[in-house]
């Protein structure tokens, strides 16, 4: 097993000194990350660092590979036939995309939350019971804690703590999303994932969400791709951009907004492409 | 846009409405049609009689025996068919879409979707009803059992294709969320596929179950029909196509009234199950909305 080790070439005590580079143990690190669907490349010798307990946004015209890239982080591309993920993703410094690497294990420490809300079938209790009885074989009552932490965590609890018997597809489309949030977190994970959470939401629904994202950063680390920029210049703390396969450009989110380093970032972000 | 090509336009769109009109009063017309002769016909054979009475007492006037087996018959079939279509289904939606097999097993499903049921009669009866007869020294042959295998391979195409026509039409965002939480494809494909398509999976089998109660041919290899009450499966059975067939052929005008009134059964029962199912349906909308 390879430890992961920082991309920057400066030693690791200049790194300490001026205090702007990474930790040195990155929760996420991508390694010459190449994608292929059937023949075309998708993704191109991708490399990126991604920081516990921060929030990075992920941006790009559409069709840049930023969703797949996502995708990869859960393994949750391989569903499909034909996808292929080569190159090395760390987590914690083992790689995920290594075939030893167990989905069970992967998909407890990396959820995912999609663009569209999707409940499963089953009352609201049972929505969020159903992840955890497959990983942990709790009692009654903590299970029933457990639903009830999770539901809290995702700001839902106090809307559905009345009717958790009756079925989750009754919620509205911004509750059944924050539902599937914390489907996800009631599994303790340590990286969220969130595919453009909220771009099937109003603009209330969205704000709550992104409350929340700020919340759950203090315990997880979170990687969210979306389409809106103001959003990821709210949410986020680093911002990766995505053209055509590549990461042009990885950077506080601050600097990506006001100073971006490379021209392709600047013309996206102020709206000149995508 | 000049107003000759406007009329012109109007008027083939009259014209593909009327066409459309005349296809749908056709259809409704028949069905009308149908219903009125069966319900004539049969209706003066309708009483008390017709449940209570067996048909070894044919002037009596009764459909008993053939009622039950029928039932019995179509229940079992069901039992049969039901489950294993589902999780055929199932296979072909969840493992084996995409894939050289799944393309083989559904162009299979199809054949026997469309094989005509007196085949499957004959091959129940070469495959079930002679090895029973030899096996049991001649004392068991035809049989409701063999008559509900039969009716079970007429079945069981039609729910393979339903539950996997059902399990396809939910999004593949689903299955995401599912597998994203690390549940194993079984576990998703049983407690949360299924359970989103049952509706239409429910749909299907009943269906299904319509589809049997007005088989006649392969019956009449397999269960070949009774005179006498019987509920042994290892018996032969009476079943309600099958006095219809035998009664429609005799010559007393009696005996047609009854079939005619078996007929109005058979018809009642599909109807009944056919609303049935859009109660299901309908249900499963609003419950969704």
């Amino acid at each position: 097993m390879i430890e992961p080790t920082c991309t920057s070439t400066q030693p690791w005590w200049l790194r300490a000194v001026n205090g702007t580079a990474l930790p040195s143990h990155p929760k996420l690190a991508v390694r010459g990350l190449d994608f292929h669907y059937g023949d075309s490349r998708v993704l191109k010798n991708i490399e990126l660092d991604i920081a516990q307990n921060t929030v990075t946004a992920i941006i790009g015209p559409s069709g840049c590979g930023k969703s797949t890239l996502l995708r990869v982080f859960n393994r949750i591309y391989a569903i499909y036939p034909g996808l292929k993920a080569s190159g090395q993703v760390l987590l914690d410094g083992e790689n995920i995309l290594d075939p030893g690497y167990s989905l069970n294990r992967l998909r407890s420490k990396v959820g995912m939350v999609f663009q569209k809300p999707v409940p499963f079938p089953m009352s609201i209790f049972d929505n969020i019971a159903y992840g955890i009885g497959h990983h942990e074989r709790l009692g009654k009552a903590d299970l029933a804690d457990r639903v009830e932490e999770a539901l809290r965590r995702a700001a839902l609890w106090d809307e559905v703590k009345d009717k958790l018997k009756r079925s989750a597809l009754g919620l509205s489309g911004g509750q059944q999303q924050r539902l599937c949030i914390a489907r996800s977190i009631a599994l303790r994970p340590e990286v969220l994932l969130l595919d453009e959470p909220t771009s099937a939401l109003d603009p209330i629904a969205t704000s709550r969400i992104e409350q929340l994202i700020d919340e759950l950063k203090r315990d997880y680390t979170i990687l969210i791709v979306t389409h809106n920029m103001q959003q990821a210049a709210r949410v986020s703390d680093r911002t990766a951009f995505l053209y055509l396969g590549e990461l042009v450009e990885v950077d506080a989110t601050e600097k990506i907004f006001t100073q971006p380093g490379r021209k392709q970032t600047e013309d996206y972000i102020t709206g000149r492409f995508g | 846009m000049n107003t000759a090509l406007q009329w012109r336009r109007h008027l083939l769109d009259q014209l593909a409405r009327g066409l459309g009109l005349c296809a749908t009063a056709l259809g409704l017309l028949l069905l009308v049609w149908i219903l009125w002769v069966t319900l004539s016909r049969g209706a003066s054979a309708l009483g008390p009689r017709l449940f209570t009475q067996i048909t070894a007492h044919a002037e009596q006037g009764g459909l008993a025996n053939a009622i039950v087996g029928s039932l019995i018959m179509n229940l079992l079939a069901l039992a049969m068919c039901a489950p294993v279509g589902v999780a055929a289904g199932a296979y072909l939606s969840e493992y084996a879409d995409r894939t050289r097999l799944g393309t083989v097993l559904r162009f299979v499903n199809d054949i026997l979707l469309s094989a005509p049921s007196i085949v499957l009669g004959l091959f129940v009866y070469v495959v079930v009803v002679l090895p029973m007869s030899r096996l049991s020294g001649g004392s068991v042959s035809f049989s409701g059992l063999a008559g509900a295998i039969a009716l079970a391979l007429i079945g069981l195409p039609v729910i393979v294709r339903s539950t996997d026509e059902m399990l396809r039409l939910l999004p593949s965002t689903l299955r995401e969320a599912t597998l994203a939480l690390g549940i194993p494809q079984w576990k998703l494909v049983v407690h949360v596929l299924l359970r989103a398509a049952s509706s239409g999976i429910a749909t299907g089998v009943l269906l299904a179950l319509a589809r049997l109660a007005g088989e006649t041919a392969p019956l009449l290899f397999s269960a070949f029909g009774n005179n006498f009450m019987s509920i042994d499966p290892l018996d032969k059975m009476a079943s309600l196509p099958v006095t219809i067939y035998q009664y429609t052929n005799a010559p007393d005008p009696r005996l047609h009234t009854i079939a005619w009134a078996g007929a109005l059964l058979i018809t009642l029962a599909v109807l009944a199950l056919s609303l049935l199912t859009r109660l299901i349906v309908h249900r499963h909308a609003i419950r969704h909305d």
